[in-house]
């Protein structure tokens, strides 16, 4: 592998508007139930009594995902039938003509990315717009986002654009992503003034019905 | 839960039957064969061997209902360096073959008893090794529920007693079969016969016993788990748990009083009809029993992470 494409997402900047999570599924034509690209809703808090008085310690935040083309794919490794493989850029494809659609990888994954085309009976995930990303251009998620929440680049190359990243995001400061270590996703996140120390207890994902 | 999952119930239920079938045959075949000589021991388990052909059969067909895209089917098996399920399918389609070539070359005498016993072996092992990868296909480090030693321990356990069980539902039945065609025979049997439910009960008596360990304990270290695990124990317990008691009190009945009762009748002799009665009810609820519970293996999945 000579290069690893990565995602970089600031939770700060990011309104949860979903325009990244609509402009991708326009560009794939995607049918209802499959959404390559998700905005979660992270919420919690209420109120807390402090001495005498109540005080309102509420928080959201947003949490956009696609595949985070990991370094250790474990869709790939599941996979029966050979059909996901990962490219030289380091973007983590499926070949729709070698899936079977046992929906063996969709189990696996921590991050809800591949999902079953019930039309064709086969996986379908983000691709991480290899075609546009072959012209030089950003995939449609990212240059659809309002707020330029969101970045996708060779990791070397958001090292130089936001500093010291580390190797993937921090689990601990983010409710709910899974610990990086599972499949090495190639994935950052600014998180939250909000997201910090976080359990999962206090907080939940509250839009559940649209992702 | 979905017709894709029901057909890995359907699956994974029908190839442990299968499997644990075999086995069970093998280990009643040796001792019979000790006790009354190889002539009735084949007697006794020919039939119920070629009566597994069919059900590893069904198996490999339900498994294509799982399948979005069954015309690639073949490709299952283009991944075995890393896919436990890649792996699960091959054993699984060899355990098949081989034991199918064993019960073809048993019903018709092929080759030397020992060149059979040879083949038996095999097939055996491949068997074993088939019901291990199916529980490795679960085992994935990101769903940690199944990811434990409860996995595999459960796989095994319904393999053998199911084996046992539909052994001693087979066997009446083909001793039924024998006692219209050839009376003489069947009267010569049913000493053979009754000894040998005699031990079958024994075993599932032992194997319920082993699930009777093994699911409290699993339930007890999901508790102490990984969020997600905790999540899918709360499921188990709670909106599944009337499906959860009912599977506990079926195979308790099925496979622990029902067996103590042909325990009880195996002792008398010419009380084979109502240990036909009982064989036939015994298999019958552990097969619901362990059916439930795989509907609520998958049915409590639930990943970390999103």
């Amino acid at each position: 592998m000579t290069t690893q494409y990565a995602f970089y997402f600031d939770s700060n900047a990011c309104t949860g508007c979903k325009a990244c999570q609509i402009a991708c599924k326009d560009k794939y034509d995607l049918p209802v139930g499959q959404t390559w690209r998700k905005v979660y809703e992270v919420s919690g808090g209420g109120w807390e009594k402090v001495g005498e008085t109540f005080q309102n310690n509420t928080f959201g935040y947003y949490i956009s995902m696609g595949c985070n083309h990991c370094v250790q794919p474990i869709c790939m490794e599941v996979c029966p039938a050979a059909a996901i493989s990962k490219r030289d850029d380091g973007l983590v494809e499926i070949n729709q003509d070698l899936c079977i659609g046992c929906r063996l990888c969709e189990w696996a994954c921590p991050y809800g990315c591949p999902q079953y085309n019930d039309e064709i009976g086969r996986m379908g995930k983000c691709t991480g717009c290899d075609d546009k990303i072959e012209n030089g251009e950003p995939p449609q998620c990212v240059s659809a986002c309002p707020s330029r929440a969101l970045d996708f680049a060779p990791i070397e190359v958001l090292r130089e654009r936001y500093g010291d990243i580390g190797q993937s995001y921090k689990a601990s400061e983010v409710y709910p992503l899974p610990d990086s270590n599972y499949t090495l996703p190639a994935f950052f996140i600014k998180p939250h003034k909000n997201a910090i120390s976080i359990d999962g207890d206090a907080a939940r994902i509250a839009n559940t019905e649209e992702v | 839960m979905q017709v894709h999952e029901w057909a890995l119930v359907a699956f994974t239920i029908l190839s442990q039957m299968s499997v644990g079938t075999f086995l069970v045959l093998g280990i009643v075949h040796f001792f019979a064969r000790r006790r009354a000589g190889i002539e009735a021991a084949e007697q006794l388990s020919d039939i119920a061997l070629l009566a597994i052909g069919p059900v590893i059969i069904l198996a490999f067909v339900a498994s294509l209902f799982h399948l979005g895209n069954p015309l690639n089917a073949y490709r299952a098996v283009a991944s075995l360096g890393s896919s436990w399920l890649s792996r699960e399918i091959l054993s699984g389609i060899l355990f098949a073959a081989v034991g199918g070539l064993f019960a073809l070359m048993q019903w018709r005498k092929i080759g030397s008893e020992t060149l059979r016993s040879v083949i038996a072996w095999i097939a055996a092992l491949i068997g074993l090794f088939f019901v291990y990868a199916m529980a490795q296909v679960y085992m994935m480090r990101t769903v940690p529920t199944w990811n434990t030693w409860y996995t595999p321990a459960s796989f095994f356990t319904t393999t053998f007693l199911l084996g046992a069980v539909a052994v001693g539902a087979a066997f009446v039945a083909s001793y039924a079969y024998l006692g219209r065609k050839e009376p003489e025979e069947a009267a010569a049997q049913s000493e053979l016969l009754r000894q040998t439910l005699y031990w079958i009960a024994i075993a599932s008596i032992v194997m319920l016993g082993v699930e009777f360990v093994i699911i409290p304990a699993y339930l007890a270290f999901q508790y102490a788990g990984e969020a997600s695990a905790i999540a899918a124990l709360r499921a188990l317990v709670g909106e599944y748990g009337t499906l959860f008691i009912l599977r506990l009190v079926l195979v308790f009945v099925g496979a622990g009083l029902l067996a103590v009762a042909l325990v009880r009748n195996t002792l008398k002799a010419g009380s084979e009809r109502s240990l036909a009665g009982l064989a036939y009810a015994a298999f019958a609820l552990v097969l619901v029993s362990e059916v439930t519970g795989r509907f609520l293996f998958y049915a409590t999945y639930t990943r970390m992470g999103l």
